[in-house]
């Protein structure tokens, strides 16, 4: 035993396997911090990783943000001034209302309204104002007001129309949406189809039905089309292309806000596209009161034209408050006219004596000079002041 | 414009007169004047379901006798082209009669006058 421990190559050993040890553990404890370490690292890189995707993520978004704030406020001056613009188009049809210059002013509206249009789109997708009402309207109105904002507006028919108002919060996002309809309508169809608008009352609502003859959709169009008008929305306004196809995407945007709906999936009888916008009750009220004259209080019987007083009706009022006029006697002057019976019981005589007095008047009104042309002329004109002023207003 | 309720400045008019024309071209001056009388025509005792309310309207306004077309105009608050188109459009569907405007009075030839004076003493006393 004690050569054994007296042997220095059995201490060299054992200081070697002591040594050993001591380097096997430490080596472990090492690959084991290596692993921990690469474990920490590649977290680390997969950390960074997601970090990366969401702040690229967050830019777009803010980036889509900036630019739909930018649009946003640029489009709502555009809105402003369209808006602007078409009351000084009022004010100026109603004030050259009587010249040739109206059908330029219409024009100048009709393309007016279709630029207004096209910033309410783009602000509707950049979750931008709408411009409001705040009357209701009828259906019909503010499908004739969708109608206005369109190219083509001529070719649209509307074919029947029902008794119902829409909210006044609806008005503007159901004009938009139909007008994008009718605008995709018109310009994929051929220039001398009609497009057809049918209003039908349905169990859930009003169907707005909107028929083309167009060439239709194909499928791949068909798709994209629903789904824009699904939830599923355009990821911004980045994504309508170039050039930009607004008309789904606004349309599915204002469906979702306002809670209609528009579906384009069947086909029209005439092989185009058939869009039918279904508005739900909520959105309905009854006819709004008529500020134009209204057709309301029609007469059932109209009295004859030239029937006398008694047959006159009791004189009503226009919608404006002004009271309507009704002729109390037929009017006998105008050569040709059914004229009054002459009133009996005068006789020959009397007539003769009225006849006199008659030709006494005039002659004394007529004072001095009665041959002088140049004078009759005169007092012809200043006489008849509806006819000079409509003369005036041919020469402007 | 009218200074009726609900006509602020801010809003303008939902439907554009020029749908409710249906963008049809004034008529002309010639067929339909300021003073040029008009009324509904008498046969046409049903009414069409398809005219505008507008139209319909103006036809309301037409049925009692004749009236004026300025007349027609100022009862509406549409500027006076759009009415005369509108009521262009009413009278090629027929449902419109017209009068040209009342003849502007001539001075009668004062000889003529006094001969028939004088014939009327001789006759009657």
């Amino acid at each position: 035993m004690t050569e054994y421990t007296a042997n220095p190559l059995l201490w060299v050993l054992l200081v070697a396997l002591v040594a050993a040890a001591v380097l096997v553990s430490r080596q472990r404890r090492a690959a084991r911090a290596l692993r921990q370490q690469v474990e920490g690292l590649r977290d680390r890189y997969t950390q960074l990783e997601n970090n990366y995707g969401k702040s690229v993520q967050a830019a777009q978004e803010r980036a889509e943000d900036e630019t739909k704030t930018v649009l946003k406020s640029a489009m709502r001056t555009l809105q402003g001034l369209a808006a602007e613009q078409q009351l000084v188009l009022s004010r100026l049809q109603s004030k050259y209302g009587e010249s040739a210059l109206l059908e330029d002013l219409l024009e100048i509206d009709h393309t007016n309204s279709q630029f207004g249009r096209r910033a309410q789109s783009v602000a509707v997708l950049c979750d931008g104002w709408l411009g409001g009402r705040r009357d209701t309207a009828s259906v019909y109105d503010v499908v004739r007001s969708a109608q206005g904002r369109i190219r083509h507006f001529r070719r649209v028919d509307i074919l029947s129309r029902v008794d119902f108002g829409i909210t006044s919060r609806a008005v503007e996002p159901v004009a938009l949406a139909l007008a994008e309809l009718l605008d995709n309508a018109t310009s994929y169809s051929s220039p001398d189809t009609v497009v057809e608008i049918n209003i039908r009352t349905v169990p859930k609502g009003i169907c707005v039905v909107v028929d083309d003859a167009g060439v239709g959709m194909s499928d791949e169009e068909r798709a994209r089309a629903d789904k824009l008008l699904a939830t599923e929305r355009a990821s911004g306004v980045a994504a309508l292309g170039n050039p930009p196809q607004f008309g789904f995407a606004v349309i599915g945007l204002l469906c979702e806000r306002f809670g209609f709906e528009v579906s384009v999936d069947s086909s029209s009888p005439y092989g185009g596209v058939r869009a039918v916008v279904l508005l739900p009750h909520d959105m309905l009220t009854a006819m709004p009161e008529k500020k134009a004259p209204a057709p309301a209080d029609r007469p059932t019987a109209r009295p004859v034209p030239d029937a006398g007083p008694e047959a006159v009706p009791a004189a009503s009022r226009t919608d404006d408050g002004l009271p309507r006029r009704r002729r109390k006697r037929p009017m006998a002057i105008v050569p040709g006219s059914a004229s009054a019976p002459r009133p009996a019981g005068r006789s020959d005589s009397e007539q003769a004596r009225v006849m006199g007095a008659f030709q006494r008047g005039t002659r004394s009104g007529r004072g001095t000079e009665p041959e002088n042309a140049e004078n009759a002329e005169n007092a012809d004109r200043t006489s008849s002041t509806p006819g000079a002023s409509s003369e005036g207003h041919e020469v402007s | 414009m009218t200074g009726r309720d609900g006509w602020t400045p801010e809003s303008a008019a939902l439907v554009r007169p020029y749908v409710i024309t249906k963008g049809r071209n004034l008529p002309d001056e010639d067929a339909l004047s300021l003073l040029t009388l008009v009324t509904a025509s008498a046969e046409d005792t049903r009414r069409p379901a398809r005219l505008s309310p507008e139209e319909q309207s103006l036809l309301d306004l037409c049925s009692a006798g004749y009236l004026s077309v300025a007349e027609i105009a100022g009862h509406t608050h549409f500027p006076l082209g759009v009415v005369r188109i509108l009521l262009a459009s009413l009278m090629e569907g027929g449902h419109l009669l017209t009068r040209p405007p009342v003849a502007r009075a001539r001075l009668a030839d004062r000889e003529i006058l006094e001969e028939v004076l004088n014939g009327l003493r001789a006759k009657f006393g």
